[in-house]
Order: C-alpha cells, then structure tokens, then sequence
C-alpha cells in the first residue's frame, strides 16, 4: 500500500476534479430518488384518509344574508 | 413456484423491495473497495503520472451508459412488443441511470482530456456519438414526460429507444472505424489487457460497484412508478374517466 500524493503529481484538480463532480451525480440520483419515494408515501398517506362529510355549500350564506 | 407472476407490477414490487438491500450494500463496499485499490495500491502509470486515476471512474461510467441503453432499449421493446407493462416501466427507470451515467463518463472525459490531450473537448467520434446517447437519453426522457397516457408514452419511447441503439456499436467501434483522438480499447474479451494488475482490479471492482448501484436506484425508481402509475390508475377510476 502506498499513500497517494493528493495533489496528484499536478494534476489534482483533474483527478478531485472529475471524482468531486461524479459524486454529485450519485448523490443527486440518490436525493432525488428519496424524495420522490417521500413524495408518493404523502400522497398515498393524503389519498387514504377517510373523506369528510361534504359541507354543503351555500345552505348558512342563503340563510343569514 | 410461477416465476411469471413477478411480471405482473403489484407482484414484482415487494420481490423488489426485497432484492434492494442484496445490491445497494455490496455497490457501497466495492465503490470503497475500488477507490482504495485505484489511489492506494495502483501504481502511478509512467505515461500520464496520477491523470489516469480518472479512468476508474470514467470507463466503469461509459461502459454503464452504453450498457443501460442498450438495456433501456430491450425492455422498452418486449413492453411494446407483448404488452407488458412491467417491462416498459424498466425501461423508463432505466433511463435516468444511464443517462447519468452518460453525463458522467462525458465529464470526467473532459477533466481527463484537459491535462493529457491539451483540450477539454474535440468534436471527435467517440465523444460526439457519446453526447448524441446522452441526447437520446434526455430525448426518452422528456418524450415519456410529455405524453400523459403512460402506455402511449411507453409505445412512443419504446420507438426512440430501438431507432438509437444503432449509436450504441458506433460509440463503441468508433476508435476503430475513424481517426480518432480517443485511444483505443485497453481490456478486450479475447485478448490479455494492457493494463497492469491492479489497475485492471480497481477498474473492474469499480465496474462491478457501478452495476450494482444501477441494480439498486432502478429497482427503488421502479416501485416509485409502479406506485405512480397505480395511484393515477385509481384517480381516474375515481372520477370515472
């Protein structure tokens, strides 16, 4: 085993460089793709609930104006 | 046991929910395995000093995004093909992976052509047909988007999807068929690798990390859509269209 040198023998910036921007890639698929799971559980949790008993519109207004 | 019964969406969701950890663990222990044999144990190549530690990321990724198209392309024509609806859902989950990956072969080809070839981009065959996969990528992508009705969506991707594959051997035959700034295969199937050792590990152990991680996020992003699809199925069946 042997340490790398971290500036790369100069070319640092290329190697950090392309090892710093395909990390982004992975971790914005992966961010990504959490909130899109987040986002369906919500729905699913909005689209279960039991419905409310419809107000029925207008019969207080009619009554009072 | 039926193994058909998984083609149906709400039979493959949970066995996919199942089968996530089996690939998601393993791609997070040979990334690390891969990195520490790529900067640690490979030596420093005497041509182009420390610059072609970039390799370990950028082959795995061109390889991936050739790979998952051709892929893409499969399912989305066995979904055409025969009607089934799993199938074209892979294909759509398939294409966010490879379009990614694409997109990261091309950039880290860029951070790699800069110290060694003096450039950052040359219109040359390999990368030109390799932007035109990320276009077809992106071109499936925002077709499926724009159509409403998922399995019409299907049908118009399915169609994308099986025209572009003939881009997938140019990319790949490119540096053999035009006078290219690309260099060459280095690992063939039939040939010895001229490749030391440890480079070769890192680069396959880094391979091998990439298709599991694409095993993995296309498994998540498929339950997504199969969720997807059910819940707009059930809204329409709710209003009555």
């Amino acid at each position: 085993m042997n340490w790398p040198d971290l500036s790369m023998g100069g070319y640092g910036f290329y190697v950090w460089g392309s090892y710093i921007a395909s990390l982004i890639f992975f971790v914005w698929e992966v961010v990504s793709l959490k909130q899109r799971k987040k986002a369906l559980k919500q729905q699913q949790q909005q689209s279960s609930k039991p419905v409310s008993t419809p107000v029925l519109r207008g019969s207080i207004n009619e009554t009072t104006s | 046991m039926n193994i058909y019964k998984y083609a149906s969406p709400a039979m493959f969701y949970p066995l996919a929910g199942k089968l996530i950890p089996w690939f998601a663990i393993p791609a997070a222990l040979l990334f690390a395995t891969g990195l520490f044999v790529g900067f640690f144990i490979a030596p420093t190549d005497f041509q182009q000093g420390d610059a072609y530690r970039i390799i370990f990321i950028h082959v795995p990724a061109a390889w991936m995004g050739m790979f998952l198209y051709v892929l893409m392309a499969i399912y989305a024509g066995i979904g055409w093909a025969f009607n089934a609806r799993l199938s074209s859902m892979m294909a759509s989950s398939l294409a966010i992976t490879g379009a990614m990956f694409t997109a990261i072969s091309l950039i880290t080809g860029a951070f790699w052509g800069k110290p060694t070839w003096g450039t950052w981009w040359v219109w040359d065959a390999r990368m030109t047909s390799t932007l035109i996969l990320l276009f077809l990528y992106i071109g499936f992508i925002s077709l499926q988007a724009a159509i409403d009705d998922a399995r019409r969506a299907d049908r118009a991707g399915a169609v994308l999807a099986l025209v572009g594959v003939i881009n997938v051997p140019i990319i790949y035959f490119s540096v053999q068929w035009w006078n290219t700034l690309h260099q060459g295969a280095t690992i063939r199937l039939l040939q010895k690798p001229t490749i030391r050792g440890s480079m070769l590990a890192a680069l396959l152990i880094m391979l091998a990390a990439c298709w599991l991680y694409s095993v993995a996020v296309v498994l998540i992003r498929l339950r997504c859509i199969i969720l997807e699809r059910e819940q707009s199925a059930s809204r329409f069946a709710e209003v009555g269209v």
